[in-house]
């Protein structure tokens, strides 16, 4: 190879890095860039894919209906046109979209109103309604249609493409309509994608997102045309979390790079004082000492390797822990009623955990429910097998288990402690919802949460307490089982021994067999109270397991400080 | 032992009490046992059934006896235990099953048994026999539990073996048949499986041993050659390992006619344990002994020692690993304690080598009955 050859090879891996993470320098060429890049965007797959639009859709839908207080009713209807040919319908209830808006919302790529602003989302993965939109017309050369109508204001429909040279939004056919209708609908066709009913598919994402939104109501018509309805079973809508300035030990490169597009500061420092969390001039001055390059300068100009310094000296220096007013968990009740509702479950443990922090700067919270029973576990040629449900922020996480932190926590645990054995094929839904301003996710997908040691902890803490819970209940389910069986076998049994014995002494059988029965009662009943005192011991055993834990715990923090 | 004027001699009575139980005796002791369990169930009792421990782990050699024996382990099954309950169930429809045999004056195969009680239970799919291989152990248990053996319960198993010779018997079941075993053609009388006094009662004879051999084909070619008759013999064929019908035949033979028993069996390690279960009984069935063994029993070959004194080199055949494998544990057993069989079965284990019965054509076909038996026996050249 020569050295040209070497130059050439760097540099096109070099512009590579730029694009993929410095979208908005060239903002002309997004549209192109989408096209080239829609695997790292989340699209890739053809199952996969087919969720991802209807999470990009109904995810929208739920952030519109939350922001103006709705509670959301989210119609999605699938429909088969061809081999690997979809049409996908999704409507909601929302607050609908203005003639000025609705081009930003569905036609231009990373315009999204949440895209620059640190607040705990469901949008922060996949590329929103414009990709797909732009996803359909690369697949089908169609526009996508949209109808959407505000109150006291006369619904529009329309089409939308997106100019992928421009990425400006092409709206044809646009008309007003003459009826009532307030929200948002949107009918979209796409090949090369794949309707399945399995765990990563759509109903079962809807499922997901219905148990992880109580104050949703979901309906969903599959390409066969069954329909499934997923009722409300919480009447309020969750407060708005708030929008909390990103904390320094949390920010990337590429977040620096789109947040100075935007951004109000004429200079770097003010730019670094006002937009982030928990900075000051003490903040500044120790900067000024790492940094090499001038902090008055246009923070408009940065350019990537001034963002990268920004970033390291961030690291090098100690910030003021981030507030947690700003996690919103969905709230042990809800989850009980959700999960109640859908799953059915014989028994059902859930535990919101108090907000930690982890890597230093980023509070988040684990919510877990332990689900035993009734239509809970994954349903499998095998039999029943134990399910694993990650959520995100309330947006489920389908994919790439096996990267998760959430899936390593749970995999971590012996159930064997808790009584429940073989949990790995029984009838057990693990419900994980992991909440957080940054969700440390791993790989582009965006589908799996890193391995942060407190995170972690803070999953298996919280699984310990639950899976003790549930533990308790299903080992005194199984020695009830186990009674009745034996009662049933011991009974039996008897006429045959009675008649035999009466054959042979003439005493009189009926006497025999209920003498008989008598005695199998009695001594289930000792079997009984022998069972409960060990239960005692149990469940004294586990309370002494999750006091340690606790203090292990406690340990750590001290050492920490 | 008593003769007569025509030098027969007339049978002596069993002497020992388990022997001559009768079957009202032993239906006594089934409802004795039932009793027992009653009475637990009526004061609140988990109900039990006691028996022996079977097994290599209770089976003892008694020195004095000179048979292989059961030891004092017992079992207790509970019915509350649900590992019992089940086989508790199929003991006691056995035990209700054989006192109405024992009662009405029937007998039964063991098979037929486990045919007359498989039924499915009441309300379940469940049947209370899955196949003869769940009865078949439940009636051992009773056997030792009551303290007898299936032939007393009025079970038996399939019969094998045939009697041949100069001896009166009678069939009490049968119309009181009197018959003679050396009138009956060539075949003989076929044992059967259940020869108990009660049925079958040996009156006289005027035979002096009885020859026991391993092969049919040898009690055909003596008989053939009318040994019995010349030389005032009995003569059983057991057919490979005796079963339960010809073992017991040759006790009471013994013991009731007095009568010396001599063995005739291959010369290999399988035939010398068939002469060894006949002798001093077997591991399967120890508590049996009693009934079953003749420890007074001598073996008259074949033997290692005949292959020279014979000259049938040339006629012997490598012994197999099953045969290599069992002279090993022989050799360790503490019945075979003694040189004689020491040395044999160290000779056999460097030698390598085995002989047939029927090896002894070689010399000539009629060589057994004219040289080879009547020589042995004369000198009393045996095998303890």
């Amino acid at each position: 190879m020569s050295k040209n050859q070497e130059e050439n090879v760097s540099n096109t891996s070099l512009e590579q890095d730029a694009t993929k993470l410095d979208l908005s320098f060239k903002e002309h060429s997004i549209a192109e860039f989408f096209k080239k890049n829609k695997q790292m965007l989340g699209f890739y797959g053809k199952v996969r894919t087919l969720t991802m639009i209807v999470h990009e859709y109904v995810t929208n839908s739920l952030d519109a209906c939350e922001e103006t207080g709705t509670l959301p009713n989210i119609d999605v209807k699938i429909d088969e046109l061809g081999n690997e040919y979809y049409e996908i319908t999704v409507t909601d209830n929302g607050p609908g979209i203005s003639k000025e808006n609705v081009g930003k919302a569905f036609g231009k790529l990373l315009a999204g109103t949440k895209f620059h602003r640190l607040i705990q989302s469901r949008g922060q993965q996949g590329i929103g309604c414009s990709g797909c939109t732009m996803l359909s017309q690369m697949t089908t050369g169609k526009a996508s249609k949209i109808i959407t109508g505000r109150k006291e204001k006369k619904p529009i429909s329309l089409e939308i493409t997106i100019d992928p040279k421009t990425n400006e939004p092409k709206i044809t056919n646009l008309k007003e309509l003459e009826k009532n209708f307030v929200g948002t609908a949107v009918q979209a066709k796409f090949k090369g994608i794949l309707y399945r009913d399995s765990e990563q598919g759509p109903l079962e994402y809807l499922k997901r997102t219905a148990i992880a939104n109580p104050h949703a109501q979901l309906s969903f018509r599959d390409p066969q045309g069954q329909k499934t309805i997923f009722k409300r079973t919480h009447d309020k809508v969750p407060d708005l979390p708030k929008e909390i300035k990103p904390h320094p030990k949390g920010v990337t490169v590429d977040e620096i790079i789109t947040m100075v597009k935007t951004t109000k500061a004429r200079t770097v420092q003010s730019f670094i004082m006002n937009d982030f969390d928990r900075t000051g001039t003490k903040s500044i001055q120790e900067m000024k000492k790492i940094i090499n390059f001038d902090l008055n300068k246009d923070p408009k100009k940065i350019v990537w390797d001034e963002a990268e310094e920004i970033v390291k000296a961030f690291k090098a220096i100690d910030f003021i822990a981030p507030s947690v007013d700003a996690l919103r968990p969905i709230g042990e009740e809800q989850i009980n009623k959700s999960l109640n509702s859908i799953i059915k479950p014989e028994f059902l443990t859930v535990l919101t955990r108090k907000p930690a922090v982890y890597a230093g700067g980023f509070p988040f919270q684990i919510e877990i429910a332990i689900a035993y029973g009734g239509e809970s576990g994954k349903v499998t040629s095998d039999g029943k097998k134990m399910e694993i449900m990650r959520f995100a922020n309330r947006v489920p996480l389908p994919f790439d288990a096996g990267n998760c932190a959430l899936t390593h926590a749970v995999q971590s645990i012996d159930w064997k402690r808790y009584n429940i054995k073989d949990a790995e094929n029984s009838p057990v839904t693990v419900f994980i919802n992991f909440i957080s301003v940054h969700i440390p996710y791993t790989g582009a997908g965006k589908q799996s949460v890193a391995d942060e040691e407190e995170v972690l902890e803070e999953v298996r803490l919280a699984l310990m307490n639950t899976g003790r819970r549930a533990g308790i209940y299903i080992s005194h389910k199984k020695k009830e089982e186990e009674n009745q069986l034996k009662r049933k076998m011991f009974y039996k049994y008897i006429p045959e021994i009675a008649r035999a014995l009466n054959s042979i002494t003439k005493v009189n059988e009926e006497e025999i067999k209920s003498k008989m029965e008598k005695l199998v009662l009695e001594k289930l009943k000792l079997d009984e109270a022998k069972d409960a005192e060990e239960m005692k011991k149990l469940e004294e055993i586990m309370e002494n397991d999750s006091k340690s834990s606790v203090n292990n715990e406690n340990k750590k923090k001290g050492k920490k400080k | 032992m008593k003769e007569n004027k025509t030098g027969m001699r007339k049978s002596k009575k069993a002497k020992k009490d388990r022997e001559i139980a009768t079957p009202k005796e032993i239906a006594s002791r089934i409802k004795n046992t039932s009793e027992i369990i009653v009475k637990e169930i009526k004061s609140n009792k988990d109900p039990s059934f006691t028996t022996m421990q079977r097994g290599k782990g209770n089976v003892v050699w008694d020195e004095q006896k000179r048979y292989l024996g059961l030891g004092e382990k017992t079992i207790v099954r509970n019915f509350l235990n649900v590992a019992h309950a089940r086989k508790f169930m199929q003991t006691s429809m056995i035990m209700a099953k054989t006192n109405e045999y024992l009662l009405q004056n029937k007998t039964a195969s063991i098979r037929e048994i486990y045919y007359e009680l498989k039924h499915t239970i009441e309300g379940t799919k469940e049947n209370t026999f899955e196949g003869q291989g769940e009865s078949d152990p439940v009636i051992v248990d009773l056997e030792h539990s009551v303290n007898t053996i299936r032939e007393k319960l009025n079970l038996h198993a399939n019969p094998k073996g045939t009697l041949y010779g100069n001896i009166l018997l009678k069939d009490k079941m049968h119309f009181n048949d009197k018959f003679n075993a050396s009138k009956l053609g060539r075949g003989g009388w076929s044992i059967m499986s259940r020869i108990e006094p009660e049925e079958i009662e040996l009156l006289e004879t005027d035979a002096e041993y009885l020859l026991v051999v391993e092969t049919e084909a040898m009690f055909e070619r003596l008989i053939e050659e009318g040994f019995p008759k010349k030389n005032k013999c009995l003569l059983i064929g057991v057919g490979g390992q005796a079963a339960r019908g010809a073992r017991r035949l040759i006790h009471r033979v013994h013991n009731e006619m007095e009568m010396p028993v001599y063995v005739f069996t291959d010369g290999d390690p399988y035939g010398w344990y068939i002469y060894s279960v006949i002798k001093q009984g077997s591991m399967a069935l120890a508590a049996h002994s009693e009934f079953m063994s003749v420890p007074d029993a001598k073996y008259i070959g074949m033997t290692l020692d005949d292959v020279e004194t014979y000259k049938l080199k040339n006629v012997t055949e490598n012994m197999k690993e099953g045969d290599i494998k069992r002279a090993k544990e022989m050799i360790e057993y503490p019945w075979f304690q003694n040189k004689e069989w020491k040395r044999q079965l160290e000779k056999a284990l460097k030698e390598k080598i085995r002989i047939e019965q029927q090896a002894l054509a070689n010399r000539k076909l009629d060589f057994v009955a004219t040289t080879y038996l009547p020589e042995k026996i004369g000198k009393k050249d045996f095998l303890p």
